[in-house]
């Protein structure tokens, strides 16, 4: 333990006089009031008391002291070594593709390297020794304090391409001498590793700072197999075997397949077989390296790797494609599944980029037709054709071999052979391994004329050792050659699983198509960065052709990524034409010092100091104890809770109420339109309502309001039978509720209307029979005189109870319209109207109001005003 | 609500129990010196004589002279009720009670004229405030006089106000009386050379008279005194006896010089005692 400020500790030497100091120091008196004050004024003082603080205060007063001046003293636990020489320290950090696996780590190491540097007060430059993200060669930062080279670490990320050493030697080389140099590495070489190291070596005394093996791995661009991938891994040799995980990605980030690479002791590189069903394969677009965040454990797929479309054409298109007979029947459904089918005449097939071409039977006429296939074969495609009567008749030059002429006929009436079945498959044939069912059958075919290279060229064979498929490597493509038809009448082949499984092979080999246009620029689209995510490209990224990125290394100006349009979109690998790693060797008179997780420094002066204020709170605490001050009541009130405001109880006042729907836009609509309302009834009547309250049937107590709103529309669900029975009770005993469904006449026309809804959703309450509102209802005359009742629209029938129910004071229970009058009524924080009344004007919203308050005073007072309507017969009665 | 009338709610609030508990204390009193025989002082009392010239006219009373031959004067003795001034210490140091304590000096001082006022008015004397002007009788007279009680202004521990008064009232004067004695004798003696009797009640609180504290306690009074550290109070219990009774002698010196009573009540005590005790020696100064 070493201390940055060890002078402080003299302090220390202050403890014993502040023991002293405190002691004689009597504590604060407790104060008390006391009215005979001037009566003890001036009274001989009997008796000197033993005014001493006590000892365990004192001591822990002296004991929090004496951790303050330890913690300012600033002591570190298992301080690294002091650095060498003297002058400014120079950091060079690898921060290429590498680095990413262990970047915390190399973090760390380098913090570690400012801590010591700060404590010695020493300058830092810095070199990172790959090329920046904006296509900057490495280079020295300037001499800078600890604390900005921290901050300068702290945005400092992995680079997803190789260092560089030259430039980074250059750099070195420029920087002249400097005390102490301090190396992470990522422990992998390249061709300029002497100069580097020669460089390193002659700038200070060296510190390499680096993981025993190199951790890097490299998942290089995997080879497409007729089933799957084969993925490589590359690492650096190490002593013992290890597993490697591949993981197979699709673009949403889904693991789709996970594959096993067993990399031998010593051995740098593993291959496994990523088995996947086709449809999964044109799904994926990267392998990673299980478990590990780098550039280089990623492995980005293109199209090349997924889209194999397949063209069809038939020598006769007019049966092409009849059922059982067609010579494409069997196989559109045998590839259906897997691969992309197109239809057209060979030119329009050929004006696209396709992967594979099936003729059935159809002859390639010399001149123009044949020279197009020829350069589309050269170019990759692959030409699957099939045999037949013309093809026998009049074989062309496209063909894998030369056919003999005519075709050869086994078992039938006029031959004494019998239908031949099919030999196993040859090693090396693109069909090895596959299962023949036994039953297949091979009744007539074409006959290769014998070579040479015959049995070269012979993918498949009868059991007499005829070829049955032959083929012929023709530039970068193939052509392949099935010497039976497509359809059933030369063969059983086309009827049996082994033909789907042989086509899907073919298919599998067959070259992915990509934007192939070598001159046409490609502008980077996604980058990997050092962690192996895909971003946006750096701005060091620039355009690449696609004859370029075939051999292209990553680096700074073309970053490892996508590029090009989404249509052809290419890949740009990290591994690509990348060397496999190699170790690096150890620089001779350089000191090596691990990796670790976490530096072992620890600076325990927070804690010390954190320590000494908790224990100067609880010296606080005892004091105001020891004057009196604190009492279980204080310590009680500052623990309590604050009291919670009681929410008011709604008995007491008059609430309106809305049915609350779910629908927070609608709730709020209804309390809007009902706070409007009240207000209005506030100022215009003597009735005082209060703010208006949400409330669930069923759920809330109904029988404190004397009116419900309830707003109905398509979306409202239907009432539980615990709402509609609160309802049904609260309509029997005076309440009305009022239900809005807020379509104003829209079932005019096709639109089936609010019926349905009402249907639905009132099927369980115990409506009344109905009648349209009139003017000579106690509604139309309860406050105002009403002639008709809109809301927001107009027009609408309004329907109440048709009979008068003596037993409710003739009040009917449900209120029925369309017209909004919530709208209508509604008004926002500043007291607008926010929503405009239909056809409109000043003179509507006031009669939807009017309705508003007569609707309430009919809900408050019953039928009182219904004795209105009987004054000419009373007055009658009167004047007799 | 204003502030005034928040005030007033107050103190309508706290002024019934205050009455209540005054009328139950001077009831129980009452019976005790019921059996006494009360010597002609009141409204009862009618003197009737011939007119002569000089009386004033409006002073005839015509409905007797209406009877009798000659015109009859009707002379009443108003001046024969005794007044009654009573006077209680508002200052700060009275709004203080001891920890443990159950009521303020302040609230016992106001109980005890309250329970007095209510004594006298039953018997018929008339009662003023010290610091009012109004003069309180009758029925209703206790209920003003609380009202006014409670909103008398604080002032300090010594009664001045004293315009009012008049001559040969009788004074009741409740305080703690911890002022120094020169400013008590001056002010008694202002009062007493109105001329007027009266008595002196010290209400102290239990804590003021025991100094129940211990330790080493800062004393800080509350009319402004200057604060006292004292470094061990169980040390000073005998010598702030000593002056406290040193004080109450000054007092009882004070008070016997000027021809008054005086009397101690410490509020641990049933007010109902000092109560009676205050009565008796009312009568018995009346009765001299």
């Amino acid at each position: 333990m070493i201390f940055v400020a060890p002078w402080l500790l003299l302090a220390l030497a202050g403890l014993p006089v502040l023991w002293w100091l405190l002691r004689v120091s009597p504590p604060t008196p407790r104060t008390e009031i006391f009215p005979a004050v001037r009566l003890l004024a001036g009274l001989p003082s009997t008796e000197e008391t033993p005014a001493h603080t006590p000892w365990w205060l004192l001591l822990l007063r002296v004991v929090a002291a004496g951790l303050v001046i330890v913690g300012l003293a600033q002591p570190v636990w298992r301080a690294g070594a002091d650095l060498a020489g003297a002058g400014r320290v120079l950091l060079v950090v690898d921060d290429g593709w590498a680095s990413a696996t262990d970047w915390p780590r190399r973090m760390t190491a380098a913090g570690g390297v400012l801590d010591r540097a700060a404590r010695a007060g020493r300058k830092v430059v810095l070199l990172t020794t790959a090329t920046g993200t904006s296509g900057a060669a490495p280079k020295l930062s300037p001499t800078l304090p600890p604390s900005e080279v921290r901050a300068r670490l702290a945005a400092l990320r992995p680079k997803p391409w190789p260092v560089d050493r030259a430039a980074s030697a250059s750099a070195l080389r420029a920087a002249g001498s400097a005390g102490a140099v301090f190396y992470i590495a990522d422990g992998l070489v390249d061709a300029d590793w002497d100069v580097f190291a020669a460089a390193l070596q002659v700038a200070g005394t060296l510190t390499v700072l680096r993981a025993d093996v190199a951790p890097a791995r490299l998942l290089q661009t995997p080879t497409a197999e007729a089933d799957g991938f084969t993925v490589h891994v590359a690492q650096v040799p190490r002593p013992v075997a290890e597993t490697v995980g591949v993981l197979a990605q699709a673009g949403d980030g889904r693991t789709l397949a996970r594959v096993d690479a067993v990399v031998p002791a010593d051995a740098g590189t593993a291959k496994a077989k990523l088995v996947l069903p086709p449809e999964l394969r044109n799904r994926l677009t990267r392998l990673t390296i299980e478990g590990t965040a780098s550039a280089g454990g990623v492995a980005l797929l293109d199209e090349r790797f997924r889209r194999r479309p397949v063209g069809l054409l038939a020598g006769n298109a007019i049966s092409a494609d009849t059922p059982l007979t067609g010579p494409l029947f069997y196989v559109r459904r045998a590839l259906a599944p897997y691969a992309e089918l197109r239809d057209g005449d060979l030119r329009t097939l050929l004006a696209r980029d396709l992967s594979v071409l099936v003729l059935a039977d159809r002859i390639v006429s010399d001149g123009a037709e044949r020279d197009a296939l020829t350069a589309w074969v050269e170019k990759g495609g692959l030409l699957l054709r099939f045999a037949g009567p013309s093809t026998a008749d009049h074989p062309d030059a496209l063909l894998p071999v030369q056919l003999a002429a005519g075709d050869r006929r086994l078992g039938g009436a006029m031959s004494w052979s019998q239908p031949a079945a099919l030999a196993p498959f040859q090693p090396g044939s693109a069909f090895e391994g596959l299962t023949i069912p036994p039953d297949v059958r091979i009744n007539r075919q074409v006959l290769a004329a014998p070579g040479a290279q015959l049995s070269g060229q012979t993918w498949a064979s009868l059991t007499d050792g005829t070829p049955l498929v032959t083929q012929r490597a023709v530039g970068a493509g193939r052509i392949v050659l099935f010497h039976v038809t497509a359809n059933a009448d030369w063969s059983d082949l086309p009827l049996s699983g082994l033909f789907v499984d042989m086509l899907r092979r073919l298919v599998a080999q067959a070259v992915g198509v990509a934007g192939d246009d070598a001159a046409a620029r490609l502008a980077p689209v996604e980058s990997l960065d050092g962690f192996g995510l895909l971003g946006a490209p750096p701005p060091s990224a620039s355009a690449i052709t696609g004859a370029e990125l075939a051999g292209a290394v990553a680096g700074a100006k073309h970053p490892p990524g996508f590029y090009g349009p989404q249509a052809g979109r290419r890949a740009l690998n990290l591994a690509n034409n990348l060397p496999l790693p190699v170790a690096a060797p150890a620089i001779s008179g350089a000191k090596l010092e691990p990796l670790r997780d976490a530096s072992p420094e620890r600076e325990l002066a927070p804690w010390l100091l954190a320590t000494a204020l908790g224990l100067l709170a609880i010296d606080l605490l005892l004091a105001l104890r020891l004057r009196g001050l604190l009492s279980a009541a204080v310590v009680l009130l500052m623990l309590a809770p604050a009291a919670r405001a009681q929410p008011t109880n709604p008995a007491l006042a008059t609430h309106l109420a809305f049915v609350t729907s779910g629908d927070s836009a609608a709730d709020a609509l209804s309390q809007a339109g009902l706070f409007g309302l009240s207000d209005y009834v506030n100022r215009r009547t003597n009735a005082d309502l209060a703010e208006p309250v949400g409330v669930v049937p069923g759920k809330s107590d109904l029988s404190l309001y004397p009116l419900l709103y309830w707003r109905v529309s398509a979306d409202t669900a239907t009432p539980p039978s615990a709402a509609i029975a609160a309802l049904n009770d609260f309509m029997s005993h005076g309440g009305i509720i009022l239900i809005d469904t807020a379509s104003g006449g829209s079932s005019t026309g096709f639109s089936s209307g609010p019926d349905p809804i009402l249907q639905r959703v009132t099927a369980g309450l115990a409506i009344p029979p109905l009648a349209a509102l009139t003017i000579q209802h106690v509604l139309a005359r309860a406050f105002y005189l009403l002639q008709d009742f809109p809301g927001r629209y107009t027009g609408d029938v309004v329907w109440v109870q048709r009979d008068q129910d003596r037993s409710n004071d003739s009040v009917s229970p449900v209120i029925i319209g369309g017209n909004d009058w919530a709208s209508a009524w509604a008004i926002d924080g500043q007291g607008r109207n926010p929503y405009a009344v239909i056809p409109g004007g000043a003179r509507q919203r006031v009669l939807a109001y009017r309705f508003g308050i007569n609707l309430v005073m009919y809900a408050l007072t019953g039928n009182y005003k219904g004795d209105q309507v009987h004054v000419p017969a009373i007055l009658e009665r009167l004047g007799q | 609500m204003t502030q005034t009338a928040r005030q007033a709610e107050v103190i309508a609030g706290r002024l019934p129990p205050l009455q209540v508990a005054a009328a139950r204390v001077a009831a129980t009193v009452w019976q005790g010196v019921h059996g006494r025989r009360r010597v002609g002082v009141g409204d009862g009392i009618w003197q009737f004589r011939p007119f002569v010239v000089g009386d004033e006219v409006r002073r005839i009373d015509w409905r007797k002279s209406a009877l009798a031959d000659a015109l009859i004067v009707r002379e009443t003795e108003w001046e024969a009720a005794q007044t009654v001034v009573l006077w209680r210490d508002g200052s700060p140091s009275m709004q203080w009670k001891s920890r443990g304590a159950d009521v303020a000096k302040l609230d016992r001082a106001g109980l005890l004229v309250l329970a007095l006022a209510a004594l006298l008015l039953r018997g018929g004397e008339r009662v003023r405030l010290l610091g009012s002007d109004r003069q309180y009788g009758g029925a209703g007279g206790l209920d003003r006089l609380a009202l006014d009680l409670a909103g008398l202004a604080a002032e300090d521990g010594l009664p001045t106000a004293m315009a009012a008064v008049p001559r040969h009232a009788r004074m009741v004067l409740i305080g703690d009386f911890l002022a120094p004695p020169e400013a008590i004798a001056a002010s008694v003696g202002r009062l007493a050379s109105l001329p007027a009797g009266g008595h002196l009640v010290q209400v102290l609180d239990p804590a003021e008279v025991d100094l129940p504290y211990r330790g080493r306690v800062r004393f800080t009074g509350l009319e402004r005194e200057a604060p006292t550290l004292v470094r061990r109070v169980e040390g000073l219990r005998g010598a702030y006896g000593a002056r406290l009774a040193a004080q109450r002698a000054s007092l009882a010196a004070i008070a016997a010089g000027a021809g008054w009573g005086c009397s101690l009540h410490q509020t641990d005590a049933p007010p109902e005692t000092a109560l009676l005790a205050l009565y008796l020696a009312l009568s018995d100064g009346r009765g001299r």
